[in-house]
């Protein structure tokens, strides 16, 4: 019950703060942009597009929405409420895995009439924004503003996003895989091509896997530099 | 309630002790006051005793259990009002409250009353971005109360007020005590103070340096002399008189008789008198 209210609590704050406005405009963009290319390009465009919205565009709003709470005193309050620093996280990634749900369907439907495996793409979706959104938490718990948290990101997305070319390459470049944002999109890139069962339960199993340590992990650095401000 | 027990802290960045060797309790439907001035290790105890600070050493006992073992279920009956407002700026007043009430078991309660004693229910569909720095700082106040905590720990809690205001959460302090809830208070104001706690602790360089009733401090510490303020050939005339025997002082019972009486005052300490002649320091 108090994982819901913060989930409410988080959806009511990202649109009173405007985040959702800023959600729309953004897809409407990506739509317009995708709307110019010709078919052919739009099958390898559709997919790096839909896997930047929860991945990219996830890691800057978590950490804009963590740092506007900062900002105005609330996780204070929160930290000695009932709200466990588990529920608070859990919160965060739903809340914005909806959302980046909502944008990433309505690209991908309103950009190509094919068919999609919808199971793999949700699937997929989610748990990018899982892990871009807990590893925003943990880059966010050490920052005091905004520009430490970009300046701290850069690391953060080249370690994450340059491995992501790997898939253009040589098969010999599979281990980096092991980069989950790499898994994320491997599994977004099965949902609108072919992917084997195997491939695609193993992916789906190991960004589970991810998201759960991350998890973990940003439970303990946010009580270390947050709460406990150790 | 609160029980302290040789109670240390040093802050992972610091070699000084923020608290050292500290000792005191708090019983059952106390208004407990901790002085001091700024930097003396008020809100640290504070954080302490709230469980924003671990690694202590000594012990903190609160509900009769020892802190570090206490889990998140302890915040259902704790109430904190920090001494700076903290509030979702882009929400009501009124959302303000149900979205952290609705974290508390015992939340959910209409905000309706208590926005109307803080005289803030005209304003409760008014984001809080648009509020002033007091109409913040009362939301504050209700909103640490609002889930009926036993235990609550006020900072400063008029800051920022102006004195009706200020009168309107001393009264509600002062009735929350009535209903049996224990009162954690810190300020450096002593007016607010006197008027408030049971007991007060004066806290300097982490150390606990003098703790009682703020009656009986003034009272040890102040001079037992009663000074009059009369009318003497048409000009203002001072004098005092020692409080023992009076009734058998002739200076002072012809006094009484023949001239107009001004103004009559004991010579008890304030409390920021006996804080500076103990400590040597200023409170600000």
């Amino acid at each position: 019950m108090r994982l819901l209210n913060a989930i409410i609590s988080d959806i009511r704050f990202q649109s009173k703060q405007g985040f959702y406005l800023v959600y729309v405009i953004i897809t409407v963009m990506y739509l317009i942009i995708l709307s110019l290319l010709p078919e052919s390009f739009l099958r390898i465009a559709l997919p790096l597009v839909v896997f930047s919205d929860p991945s990219v565009l996830g890691l800057f709003f978590i950490g804009g929405i963590i740092m506007l709470e900062k900002g105005q005193g609330v996780i204070q309050v929160l930290v000695v409420s009932p709200l466990t620093t588990g529920e608070y996280i859990i919160a965060k990634v739903i809340s914005l895995s909806v959302v980046a749900v909502a944008a990433a369907s309505a690209i991908t439907i309103l950009s190509s009439s094919e068919t999609i495996n919808w199971f793999l793409f949700l699937t997929s979706v989610v748990l990018t924004s899982g892990i871009f959104t807990l590893f925003g938490v943990v880059i966010n718990a050490g920052c005091n503003n905004v520009n430490q948290y970009i300046l701290k990101t850069i690391p953060y997305m080249l370690l994450l996003v340059l491995p992501c070319f790997s898939i253009l390459g040589s098969p010999l470049l599979y281990p980096l895989t092991l980069v989950p944002s790499v898994a994320a999109l491997r599994l977004m890139l099965g949902a609108f091509t072919q992917i084997t069962w195997y491939e695609s339960a193993g992916l789906t199993l190991y960004l589970l896997l991810a998201n759960y340590l991350l998890y973990r992990y940003a439970v303990k650095i946010f009580e270390n530099k947050i709460v406990f401000q150790d | 309630m609160i029980q302290i027990e040789n109670l240390e802290f040093t802050y992972s960045n610091s070699n000084k002790k923020a608290i050292n060797n500290m000792d005191f309790s708090i019983k059952k439907g106390e208004i407990f006051g901790f002085l001091g001035p700024s930097g003396a290790g008020k809100t640290t105890t504070q954080r302490l005793i709230i469980g924003l600070l671990r690694n202590y050493k000594g012990s903190i006992k609160v509900f009769g259990k020892e802190r570090k073992s206490w889990g998140k279920e302890f915040y259902e009956n704790i109430g904190v009002a920090f001494d700076f407002p903290n509030l979702y700026l882009k929400l009501s007043a009124e959302e303000n409250l149900k979205l952290i009430g609705a974290y508390y078991k015992s939340g959910r309660r209409d905000p309706a009353p208590l926005l109307e004693r803080v005289g803030l229910l005209a304003e409760k569909d008014v984001r809080t971005e648009n509020f002033s720095k007091g109409m913040k700082m009362r939301l504050n106040f209700i909103r640490s109360i609002m889930h009926n905590p036993e235990l609550m720990f006020f900072d400063e809690p008029t800051s920022g007020l102006d004195p009706v205001n200020a009168h309107i959460i001393k009264e509600i302090i002062l009735e929350q005590k009535s209903a049996g809830k224990t009162i954690f208070l810190t300020t450096h104001n002593m007016t607010v103070a006197e008027q408030l706690c049971d007991r007060v602790a004066f806290i300097v360089d982490g150390k606990i340096v003098v703790t009682g009733s703020p009656k009986d401090l003034m009272l040890e510490h102040g001079k037992k002399i009663l000074k009059i303020e009369y009318l003497k050939e048409e000009k203002i005339t001072s004098e005092e008189f020692e409080m023992n025997s009076m009734g058998q002082n002739e200076n002072f019972l012809e006094l009484l008789r023949n001239y107009e009486i001004k103004t009559i005052h004991s010579c008890e300490a304030t409390l920021e008198e006996i804080f500076i002649k103990l400590t040597g320091k200023n409170l600000l």
